[in-house]
């Protein structure tokens, strides 16, 4: 055998082993199942970013913090013996009540140091999340706070009656229709509701007060649903220092003693969770197109009780 | 009346088992070109997954915390020992010799008793089993491991300085010597 195809079929078999490999690495990192960025590193950052939802079906098409998703990677990296510290990376709005408290839940039963780090916004249900961590550290100009409850929707009984449709009311409570866009509120029902979120409030307010060390009366005076910017909550004692990452991961290794190893815990997706993502915004679309020539969007709407 | 001269070749050549040293050499070169080459796309993910700074205990702890990441780091340690077999199979199947023994100048040839090739280090006779018997040391699964020390010490212990699983393999490494008339 020639010295010069020798050498020539050496090549070809490194190149084509060179490619092989780079295929196989590719394919490992679709299929291994495994996240593995968080299999290393002694500090979990657990990122919290858009509205606080419950499942992933309530915000489908802009980013959402999932409370089903947040909580199993709180757990994930309590569980991880090389994990000293976590800490939320929040960049959230706020969102439903119900999602927030379990995250907030979460995050208190851990055993690890938890840091929260409020970055552009922090705000109601995300600040509640916020509250349960250790430590609390904003930017000077984050927005954070907004402790209060809302509960909003639209009424179209008006539109119904323009175009000579009735809304026949057939209940066999009272309040079974409470809150149903196809009729106007009534005095009695406004009052319920109001009754109702100024309990959640309360509550979310008695939260903060708990998990800060403050007063109760000290947090009511300042729960009136406004926000403040990083500089004035510190004033006020809703935030612990004011800074960012590197702020978060001192403040680790200080209390830790350690060397501050940052991993990113995240939820992975499937490649066949990705597809049917993108199909599924696909065919959103699709209907979205085909309903808003039959519907005017704006009319639509129902009750939602959000931080 | 002269003499006529005989066109007698120049030198002898014979064909023995290759030295140890050779072999070594070669098997590092090989192991350098593959590291460099054909494990190279591993490198990244190797680096995202192992943990750094971590004694041997501290990594042992770690490895059996997890049964997915002991699982996920023994397939890419198979899919990669796949890679090294194909260098090794696609090369000797071919060529009898890898990029370390060409640069060595020694071969694999049969060892068989009816090989017919036994004096030339041709391999044509080669079976695709015995190529691959004769590296089944790079699975990195039990028993093969086994062999990461037998096979080796192995060569030291037979006189043709054949590995265990050349032995199995019915294959040997050789070179050719030459004696000078």
């Amino acid at each position: 055998m020639k010295q010069e195809f020798r050498w020539g079929y050496a090549i070809f078999v490194l190149l084509l082993l060179s490619i092989l490999g780079f295929i196989s690495v590719g394919i490992l990192s679709l299929f291994a199942g495994i996240d593995v960025e968080s299999l290393t590193g002694n500090v979990a950052i657990i990122p919290i970013e858009g509205v606080i939802v419950g499942s992933e079906n309530d915000f489908l098409f802009e980013s959402a913090a999932v409370s089903k998703d947040i909580i199993e990677l709180v757990e994930k990296a309590d569980e991880n013996a090389n994990i000293k510290a976590i800490i939320l990376e929040i960049n959230s709005p706020g969102g439903s009540a119900v999602a927030s408290e379990e995250i907030a839940n979460a995050v208190k039963k851990t055993n690890k140091t938890t840091v929260a780090l409020i970055r552009e916004a922090g705000a109601s249900g995300a600040y509640w999340i916020a509250s349960a961590s250790d430590h609390i550290i904003a930017s000077r100009v984050s927005i954070t706070g907004s402790i209060g409850v809302i509960a909003s929707y639209l009424e179209f009984p008006g539109f119904l009656e323009e175009y000579n449709v009735t809304y026949r009311r057939l209940v066999s409570g009272k309040y079974k229709d409470i809150g149903s866009p196809l009729k106007e509120m009534t005095p009695e029902e406004e009052e319920i509701f109001q009754k109702n979120l100024d309990l959640i409030g309360d509550y979310f307010a008695g939260e903060v007060a708990k998990n800060r060390n403050m007063s109760k009366k000290d947090v009511d005076k300042i729960a009136n649903g406004l926000f403040y910017l990083g500089v004035q909550a510190k004033e006020l004692g809703l935030v612990d220092e004011l800074g960012g990452k590197d702020e978060a991961v001192a403040y680790i290794e200080r209390r830790e003693g350690i060397k501050a190893e940052v991993v990113e815990y995240k939820t992975e997706k499937g490649l066949l969770e990705i597809l049917t993502g993108v199909f599924s915004k696909q065919s959103f679309f699709v209907g979205k197109g085909i309903g808003s020539s039959l519907l005017d969007r704006k009319s639509v709407s129902s009750l939602s009780i959000t931080t | 009346m002269p003499m006529k001269k005989l066109d007698l070749p120049k030198e002898r050549t014979f064909v023995g088992p290759a030295l140890v040293w050779k072999r070594v050499i070669a098997f590092m070169v090989d192991m350098l070109i593959i590291n460099i080459v054909v494990l190279f796309p591993f490198r990244g993910l190797f680096e995202d997954i192992l943990p750094k700074d971590y004694s041997f205990s501290e990594a042992y702890r770690f490895l059996s915390s997890s049964a997915n990441y002991a699982g996920f780091l023994t397939s890419v340690s198979l899919v990669m020992s796949i890679l090294v077999i194909m260098y090794f199979y696609l090369m000797e199947r071919k060529m009898s010799q890898t990029i370390g023994k060409m640069l060595m100048k020694i071969y694999v040839a049969d060892a068989s008793e009816n090989a017919s090739s036994r004096s030339t280090g041709d391999n044509k006779d080669l079976k695709p089993w015995q190529l691959l018997a004769r590296n089944i040391v790079f699975i990195p699964l039990f028993p093969f491991v086994l062999l990461w020390v037998l096979d080796p010490l192995f060569m030291f212990f037979t006189k043709t300085n054949q590995r265990l699983s050349e032995v199995l393999s019915k294959t040997k490494v050789v070179e050719r010597y030459s004696l000078e008339q």
